[in-house]
């Protein structure tokens, strides 16, 4: 139904619902399309002056409709009026009211009285991370940074991920201000970007950009750049990080992959224990490998080929530089097939080490071990994103630590493999992080708002640097 | 009701002017007035419509009026325990018109308060509120029923007495039971086992366990009713495990005189090794036909979560033989995982071990899962499957040909 243009009679919103096919439910639909058609509030006040006129009293959710839609256009004195029935009648809100007031009034000059609310939910619940985000920014554009500042450390104390906009928004309204412990405050919530390995949006990119040129007396400058593969700067021809992990990271790691990815709740889901310490016993006595090829994976590397053609292919491109390379791989290769020729097989294995797994036993778990065992300098090869094993790493932390070593360690197959030859780009050089040396800073950001997957890393930089 | 709504226009008419005049909108309003009394008509209806202009917010001042005795009633219990405030958002989110029970119990409450999160407490209150709504409406239908009856039992009177005669006696239910118990005693004897492994309550939710169960008492009852019943193994079954008490919820005092063996100990304990096959999805091994001197273990599981393998760990772990249906050589697989509830494998092994027909059997696999039968051979399958890929990838290209094909065909049309 379309909502009236002007307010109407009780007598004429009478008839339209005796008209309208199910009459028990017709002021929320009505309410529910004056919000989608952005309606006048007057019309939705005549609707709820004949609601109450009938029925004499309002229900919940229409008052929460008419709130919405009030919010909706910014009609300040209207959300207080319905803040003080609601207060009267209601004991409590729920969480659905609350936000809906503290968005609408943080927008007004009434901004305060949003602070006060979002106190009252902290009484009875966790408020919304949009409600602190909505007070966030109330405060700063009142240049009440402390306010500000509070509300975020409270937001953060709650385990509440702060949105984008919020951590945006505190470098907008910072602009052009001279406030050490303000400053340490931006560089803490960059620090937290590299923690966490966020990549700001192009939005964001820029508010970070001018707040670092706009800092009196410093005489940053900022630009936009692409980095090459080698990792250098063409900005500043500075060298960024490598994703090399710290021994104690490292070590953490290599425990994790261990008892989380290979053993988990039950070591016979992906392996058993007597495979998994000849495995280990294997891996001991041909230390160190310098690359670790899942065989499996890269024999599917081109559907037309058979599969140990592939395999032999990558393994003689690989073989060049007199480096030690294991190949892994499950104990059916080893019976003769159309795919798999065992004279084929026998030269393979004069290159390079073999270890064959159960064929229900899976051997990417392997691979990382085997990886991870060889030490810092050892690549794997496989074009797996490797996310099912991620997921089974039990916090987040360490998720970001195998994200990390992944980026460094993982070489992958090109994309011009669809061509005659196999390709193999190496692991990254560099790591694709917010990342600082003082007098510069080195920001990733990504050019779209949502980055569709996890393993894309943005290619595009913010270079700032400290001219003396 | 009527009075009230009554009294409520009349103080909205007297009122309507001068809280309209108070407001200032004195000047919009007057012209207005004019007109209307200007008007010849001076019919019934319209005489009052001189008075009744719009005041838009006189929805407030009712809302405010009815405030007294609501706050009075509000204030009368003010405890402020954890589970009265719970209690409280609950109502407010109904009253928001989320999917909420409308009657929540402590125990429910104090579940609801140990969920982890925003998500599981919003999913743990729409599950209870869609059971509450199946409940009313069963009630509902029962009660239409009884109706129902006490009608045509008052039709029935009327015809009292033609008294019907009938050459067969009525069978009763408990008739049947005794025939059903028989069997199943019979089998209990000399039957072909059937064991539930009960060793997977670490790996489930409460709500899965109870899923089990339920699932394990309709294949219970499914077995008793058969013609040539199982005999039933409850194996590695924990006294007072989450499996037990689910039990004794479903089959109260019934649970003692079960015609099934139920046993602490583990199948491997009770069966030679060699004779059992566990039966798990994930098993690269394809089950061909159906072995009459094996024992056939089921893992009694539910798992919502698909984790992949748990089942067939357990199999690795005691080194016995495995395998699966063969789901893919008879049936044209099209959605949802290949793990069957275990009532529908019960209905299967039972089908098999009558009659050894894989279709018939494969029968009990729901509609929805696959898209139709392929019994010929598994060369043919694999084209049919191929065929389907082509219909369902290669959908896109034929579109594309299509349209090609109309754009030449439009040039040909505009060169003649």
């Amino acid at each position: 139904v379309q909502p009236p243009e002007k307010p109407l009679q009780t007598e004429e919103w009478k008839r339209l619902q005796e008209n309208f096919q199910s009459p028990e439910i017709f002021e929320e639909v009505m309410l529910n399309n004056m919000i989608k058609c952005n309606s006048r509030v007057d019309v939705a006040k005549s609707l709820l002056t004949y609601v109450a006129k009938s029925d004499g009293d309002i229900g919940y959710t229409l008052l929460i409709k008419y709130l919405a839609l009030c919010v909706q256009q910014q009609k300040t004195s209207e959300i207080c009026d319905v803040y003080d029935i609601m207060k009267m009648r209601f004991k409590t809100l729920e969480s659905g009211a609350y936000n809906l007031f503290i968005r609408g009034l943080s927008n007004s000059d009434k901004w305060r009285m949003a602070l006060t609310i979002l106190e009252d939910v902290k009484k009875v619940m966790t408020p919304s991370r949009t409600s602190y985000e909505s007070c966030i920014k109330a405060a700063g554009r009142h240049q009440e940074i402390n306010v500000a500042r509070e509300l975020y450390h409270d937001m953060l104390a709650k385990d509440l991920v702060p949105t984008l906009d919020v951590l945006q928004a505190f470098f907008d309204f910072s602009r052009g201000m001279k406030d050490a412990e303000l400053k340490q405050e931006l560089f803490g919530i960059l620090s937290y970007l590299r923690d966490n390995q966020i990549y700001p949006h192009r939005m964001f990119m820029r508010s970070i950009k001018l707040w670092f040129e706009s800092i009196p007396g410093e005489n940053w400058r900022g630009h936009l750049t692409n980095i090459k593969h080698s990792g250098q700067c063409p900005v500043c021809h500075h060298q960024l990080e490598d994703s090399n992990l710290t021994e104690e990271e490292y070590r953490i790691l290599k425990e994790r992959i261990t008892t989380d990815v290979i053993h988990g709740r039950d070591t016979f889901r992906k392996t058993s224990p007597q495979e998994f310490e000849a495995f280990q016993a294997f891996v001991e006595d041909r230390l160190p490998f310098d690359i670790v090829i899942d065989g499996l994976n890269v024999s599917h590397i081109k559907p037309k080929k058979m599969h140990c053609e592939n395999l032999f292919h990558a393994i003689n491109c690989l073989a060049k530089e007199n480096v030690r390379l294991l190949v892994l791989g499950r104990k059916h290769m080893l019976i003769n097939s159309s795919n798999w020729k065992q004279e084929v097989m026998k030269e393979m294995q004069n290159k390079a080490d073999f270890f064959f797994a159960e064929n229900i036993s899976e051997d990417d778990a392997f691979l990382l071990y085997a990886t991870l065992r060889s030490g810092k300098h050892c690549r794997f090869v496989t074009r797996d994103f490797l996310r099912d094993h991620k997921a089974c790493l039990s916090d987040s932390l360490t998720r970001h630590l195998f994200r990390k070593w992944q980026r460094g360690h993982q070489i992958v197959v090109s994309s011009s493999a669809e061509g005659k030859h196999i390709d193999f780009l190496p692991a990254f050089n560099y790591d694709c992080v917010v990342q600082t040396t003082g007098d510069t800073w080195h920001i990733p950001y990504k050019d779209m708002f949502e980055e569709k997957y996890s393993y894309q890393v943005p290619r595009k930089w913010l270079c700032l640097q400290q001219k003396q | 009701m009527q009075a009230v709504n009554m009294l409520l226009k009349n103080v909205a008419r007297c009122s309507a002017l001068p809280f309209a005049v108070q407001h200032g909108v004195k000047k919009d309003l007057f012209p207005l007035c004019r007109t209307l009394m200007l008007s010849p008509c001076l019919k019934e209806g319209s005489s009052h419509s001189a008075s009744e202009k719009l005041d838009l917010d006189e929805w407030k001042k009712v809302m405010k009026s009815g405030v007294q005795e609501a706050s009075e009633a509000v204030s009368e219990h003010k405890e402020l325990s954890t589970v009265a405030a719970a209690r409280e958002a609950v109502e407010m989110w109904r009253l928001a018109g989320r999917s909420v029970p409308e009657n929540i119990s402590d125990d429910q409450l104090k579940t609801l308060m140990e969920c982890p999160s925003k998500a599981s407490r919003k999913k743990y209150l729409k599950f209870l509120y869609l059971k509450e709504l199946y409940k009313k409406n069963d009630k509902r239908k029962m009660e239409e029923k009884r109706e129902r009856r006490l009608e045509t039992q008052a039709e029935r009177d009327l015809k009292l007495d033609e008294i019907k005669r009938n050459s067969f006696t009525c069978l009763w239910a408990n008739a049947m039971d005794r025939t059903h118990n028989w069997r199943v005693a019979q089998s209990m004897i000399f039957g072909q086992p059937l064991v539930f492994d009960m060793s997977f309550e670490n790996d489930m939710s409460p709500r899965e366990v109870a899923n089990t169960v339920r699932q394990i008492v309709f294949s219970e009852s499914s077995n008793r009713k058969s013609v040539d019943p199982f005999h039933i193994h409850f194996c590695n079954f924990q006294e007072n495990s989450q499996y037990h008490r689910e039990f004794l919820k479903h089959y109260r005092q019934a649970w003692d005189k079960l015609l099934i063996t139920v046993t602490e100990r583990c199948y491997t304990e009770v069966f030679p090794k060699n004779k059992i096959i566990y039966l798990t999805a994930d098993s690269p091994k394809v089950m061909k036909t159906f072995e009459h001197d094996k024992v056939y273990i089921v893992g009694s599981m539910v798992d919502r979560s698909i984790k992949t393998g748990v089942s067939l760990a357990r199999a690795k772990r005691l080194g016995l033989e495995t395998a699966s249906l063969p789901l893919d050589k008879y049936l044209l697989w099209s959605s949802g995982a290949k793990n069957l509830t275990l009532d529908q494998m019960m209905h299967i092994l039972l089908t098999l071990k009558d009659t050894g027909d894989w279709r018939k059997a494969l029968e009990f696999v729901p509609k929805r899962k696959y898209c139709g039968f392929v019994g010929r051979s598994v060369s043919d399958l694999r084209k049919s499957l191929n065929l389907v890929n082509t219909l369902k990838l290669g959908k896109k290209r034929e579109e594309v040909q299509e349209r090609q094909f109309a754009k030449n065909y439009s040039k040909k049309m505009l060169q003649k």
